[in-house]
Formats: structure tokens, sequence, C-alpha cells
């Protein structure tokens, strides 16, 4: 039997017409077994501005292999930097495949769920929210120790603590001191990581030469973004309230032998010791020996101890006697009491022995009264 | 001796001689009120007078009454007859010599005095201070000079008075030469030797002169 093409042609088309319900039916099930089984946000938690990467991994569970065609990410607000994934693949059964995306979180701080996207080339698609943060928390600065004043020349140190209040971790973390003339050591601190609701201790030991501010700036990365926090930690010269405070008193200055000779106490009256405490006379004075300078050396709180110093002056009732001291730290200070002297009395500087007038008077009374004497013993 | 004891004189003489010495001392006051000028500020004048005046009566007491009780006293033993009145009339005059011995002393103390370093005391609150300004002034060059050129001074002219004294206590107590220069030579040579070694050793005797 001879069968009519036209028959043959109608079959076929009968056939397939059957068949379509049926591989539809596999591919929908075969779609179904594809999920989203791990998303990796990195940062975890965004500033605004911030650009991040989404990884999202999907795992075929099924048996049978499906056909992606397409893979995205949108909505949520947030921008999305990427290209879609547009070329069409297959996920094996079993296999796992991870898509990248590279979003910019211009948002305010919040949440927001972009959604990420699988369109399977012969079943439907897979639609997946994933939440973003958005948070602009930085990283807290706080001064956890400084002298209560800061002096010229004098090395003091400051204690800081850099805090992560965020509830993802920063990396790179990087402490910066500056400021003009604070000679500040060390000028930077590396920390690195800091994990959320841990914090570090920076300390840095500042020498300032003049007033100002002692700019305190931590450097840290969120995911790919630099981020900076500043602390402005201003430095006011003035005296300290402890400090150590030499006093002279007892002074008694009197001249002799070409020169003035001072005496008295020096006096601690701080509450700091006073090391390597040393006096001298200053202009216009000149000092000389044997006492140019007095060292006393240590002088603890309401400690005290006598001084010697020797120095020449001329047409000056009052003269600047310079008290050199170190804290514990070397810092050298100076302070500069005025103190009164008496009038100098150099009518014998000179003295040059019995004057030649004097020498003639005893040398004639005595003949004369020699000879008186002999007269009335040689007139009896 | 038939005329009565007549004081006027030796009187006049003894305070002719306390008013001279009554200015040197002022005069040599003057350094010790520079000395404390810081701090007694307008005291100066009164230290002055008050030096001058104990030198007054010290000049009457010791070189007149004390002197002629000593010569008296010490002619009792040579057998000395007279009355005390009579030696005091008698050695007032022989003052005369130690009056003009103070005299030249003053005038040499006016060249000396300026010369002299004071030492001023100010801020004081150790008197152990005091003592060793004393101190320091007592071996000021000048001031050593002048006590030692004053002390020669008074010594010759002590002398001299002595010489006069052993004559008036001659006839005063009728005694012989060597009697009476016995008398007068023991305390006058005492006296000399606590002028001298202080003046040139540096050593105080007792009493402190």
């Amino acid at each position: 039997m001879r069968l009519h093409p036209s028959f043959i042609g109608t079959f076929l088309c009968i056939c397939a017409i059957l068949a379509v319900p049926v591989m539809a039916q596999d591919d929908s099930a075969a779609a179904a077994q594809v999920a989203v089984t791990n998303v990796i946000i990195d940062p975890a938690i965004f500033f605004e501005d911030d650009t991040g990467i989404i990884n999202v991994e999907i795992t075929n569970n099924g048996a049978q292999s499906v056909a992606i065609r397409r893979a995205t990410i949108y909505g949520g607000d947030v921008t999305v930097l990427s290209q879609s994934y547009d070329t069409t693949t297959v996920i094996g059964a079993g296999n796992r495949m991870t898509f990248s995306f590279t979003i910019k979180a211009d948002v305010p701080p919040g949440i927001y769920y972009p959604y990420f996207s699988l369109d399977f080339r012969d079943a439907g698609y897979l639609r997946y929210p994933i939440p973003i943060r958005v948070d602009n928390q930085p990283l807290t600065l706080a001064v956890l120790n400084k002298p209560d004043v800061f002096s010229e020349g004098r090395k003091d140190r400051v204690d800081i603590l850099v805090g992560n209040p965020r509830d993802n971790p920063v990396s790179g973390t990087v402490v910066n001191f500056m400021g003009s003339r604070m000679d500040p050591v060390p000028s930077s601190y590396f920390i690195g990581n800091l994990d959320p609701d841990q914090s570090r201790q920076v300390s840095v030991n500042i020498t300032p030469e003049d007033p100002g501010n002692l700019q305190i700036l931590v450097e840290y990365k969120n995911g790919i973004n630099d981020h900076t926090d500043s602390l402005t930690l201003p430095v006011r010269f003035g005296e300290s309230k402890t400090e150590a405070n030499p006093v002279l008193t007892n002074i008694v200055v009197e001249y002799g032998n070409g020169h003035y000779t001072m005496t008295g106490d020096v006096y601690n009256a701080g509450l700091e010791v006073a090391n390597s405490v040393l006096l001298t006379t200053r202009s216009p004075t000149t000092p000389v020996d044997p006492y140019r300078n007095y060292v006393v050396g240590s002088l603890q709180p309401d400690d005290f101890s006598s001084y010697e110093l020797t120095f020449t002056a001329s047409d000056v009732s009052e003269i600047p006697v310079a008290i050199e001291y170190r804290d514990i730290d070397g810092n050298p200070f100076e302070k500069v009491s005025m103190v009164s002297i008496p009038p100098k009395n150099t009518k014998n500087e000179e003295n040059p022995g019995i004057a030649l007038p004097v020498i003639v008077i005893i040398v004639v009374s005595a003949a004369v009264i020699g000879g008186a004497i002999w007269y009335s013993w040689k007139k009896r | 001796m038939k005329e009565p004891e007549d004081l006027k004189l030796p009187g006049l003489i003894a305070l002719v001689g306390a008013a001279v010495a009554a200015g040197a001392a002022y005069i040599i006051s003057g350094t010790y009120s520079e000395m404390f000028s810081e701090l007694a500020g307008g005291m100066g004048p009164i230290i002055g007078v008050i030096s001058a005046i104990s030198a007054f009566f010290v000049f009457i007491i010791i070189w007149w009454i004390i002197f002629a009780a000593i010569f008296y006293g010490l002619s009792l033993a040579f057998g000395g007859k007279g009355t005390f009145k009579r030696t005091l009339e008698f050695s007032g005059i022989g003052l005369i010599p130690i009056i003009l011995g103070t005299i030249i002393s003053l005038l040499i103390s006016l060249y000396y005095v300026p010369l002299i370093e004071v030492p001023v005391i100010s801020g004081i609150t150790d008197p152990a201070v005091i003592q060793e300004a004393m101190s320091q002034m007592m071996e000021d060059p000048a001031f050593r000079e002048f006590t030692q050129v004053s002390s020669l001074i008074s010594v010759i002219f002590l002398v001299w008075s002595a010489n006069l004294w052993i004559f008036a206590l001659k006839h005063a107590r009728n005694l012989t030469m060597k009697q009476a220069a016995l008398t007068v030579l023991i305390p006058v040579v005492i006296c000399i030797l606590v002028i001298l070694v202080p003046a040139f050793t540096g050593i105080s005797l007792p009493g402190g002169i």
C-alpha cells in the first residue's frame, strides 16, 4: 500500500502538535529545580554612593540541564553598573553557577531590594530579591587622654580610640596625625581590619612648637570604597595644673671680693618632680666662679634645696635668675625669677694699702711723742 | 701738794675727749647703718646717736675714772699718799694726748670709712647671716687697715699719756719715779696689748675688744 504524501504531512503535524505540551511540561519541571543558593554582597553594608559587588550563586538541583537565556539585576533604586548576562548558557544537572553584578548605592541610607532575575530559555524566569543595606555611620574617633594644656617644645602623649559602630567590618584602617609644627610620633598608625563593635587604642606623642590644631585623620576601606573620618584636637599652650613649679625663697644677696654672692633655697611648689634643676643668672649679670651655675638635681614635690650663685652686675637693682629643669619625659623648662640685689659697694676695689699721708702721720706722731718723752726724762 | 684739788680743768678735758670719741663713734657707726640699710630703713641716725652716747660715757668712765682708780689702787701697794681726787685731777690732765690721738683717728677715719666695703643685707631670715656679714666687714681690707692704723695711733698717744701719768702719779701719790712708772705701765701695757693684739692678729681677747 502506498501512503499518500498529504497524509504523511498531516500525520507529522498532528504528532508535533501533540508533542509540544509534553516537552513544555518537561522544561518547566527542570527549571523549577534551579534555585539561588548563595548571595554574597561586598561590602555587606554600603555607604551612600559606595560601589559594591553582588555575587549570586544558583544551583541546578534537577536531573536535567536547564538553558538560561539571561541573568540580570534590576530595580531597588540602586544603580547597576555592570551588564546583564545576555548569552544563552546551560547549567547542567547538579551544577552551580555564579553571576556577579556591580552596583552603586547612590541612594539615601535604608534597605533596598533589587531583584536578581534569571530568564530560562525554555521555561519562564526566576526572580530573587536581594536586600541591600545603606548606612552612613562612620568610624568613631575619641580622645581618651590628653594633657590639660600643652607647652612649647614639651612632648606630650595623646591617646585616641578608633571604634567601628557599623554592622560590617572595615579594612585597611590607618590613623594619620597631622599638624603644623606638631611633630607627631608616630605620624601614622596602621590598624587594618576593624570588626563590628570593635575598637583600637592609638597613642601619639606630639611636641608642638606653636599653638594650633592636631588633625587626626582615619582612613579605611568599605569594600573597595575609600572613606575618611577626622577629629581636630586643639593644641593650646598654658601652664599645667600639676607641673613642677620651682620657687626661690630665703634669698640673701651680698657683695664681697668683687662679686655678688646669692644664697637661698629653691622649693618645688608643684605637683610633679623637677629633674636636672640648674640655676644660673642671666644678662645683664655675668656669672663668675666659683658658682657660675648651681646644679640642684632632682626636686620632688614639696622638696627644697639650698643653692649659691656668684656673679657680677653693674647699675642694676634687679637681676634675672633662671631655673632650668626637666619633667619626667625630659622636656626642658625654664623659669626666670627677678631678684633684687643691694647696691654694689666698690669703694675699696683697688685698695693699695696704707696711704702715704697716714704713714706720715703715724711716723711723725711717733717721732714727736718719742722726742717729747725723751725730753721730759732728760729734763728730769 | 698744798693747792686744793680742782677737777674743773681735768673734767673739761675729759668732756672734750668724750665729745671727740662720740664724734668718731658716730662716723664709724655709719658703716653699720649702711649694712642694715635694707632692713632698718631710717634707723641709721638712731644707730649713730646710740653709738655716740655710748662712746661719750665710755671715754669718761674708762679713760678717766677707771684708769685713775687703777692708778690709785696700784699706788697703794707702793705706799702712795694723796687723795683719789688728786689722782683724778692729775690723770685727767694726762688724757690730753689720748684726745689728740682720738682726733687724729677721727680725721683718718674720714679717709677710711668711705673705703670700707659694707655688705648690705637684704631679705634676711637667718640671724647667722648677720654675724657672717659682720665678720665679712671685719675682714674688709679697708676696715682692717683702719683698725690697725687707729690702734697704732692710739698706742702712740697712749704712751705719751702714760709718760704724763707717771709724772702726775709721782706728785699726786708721793711715789718714786720707779714706783710711779710701775703703777702706770702695768695697766697701760695691758691696755696696749688689748688694743694691738686683736688689731694685728685678728684674735679676740676676753672682753671682745
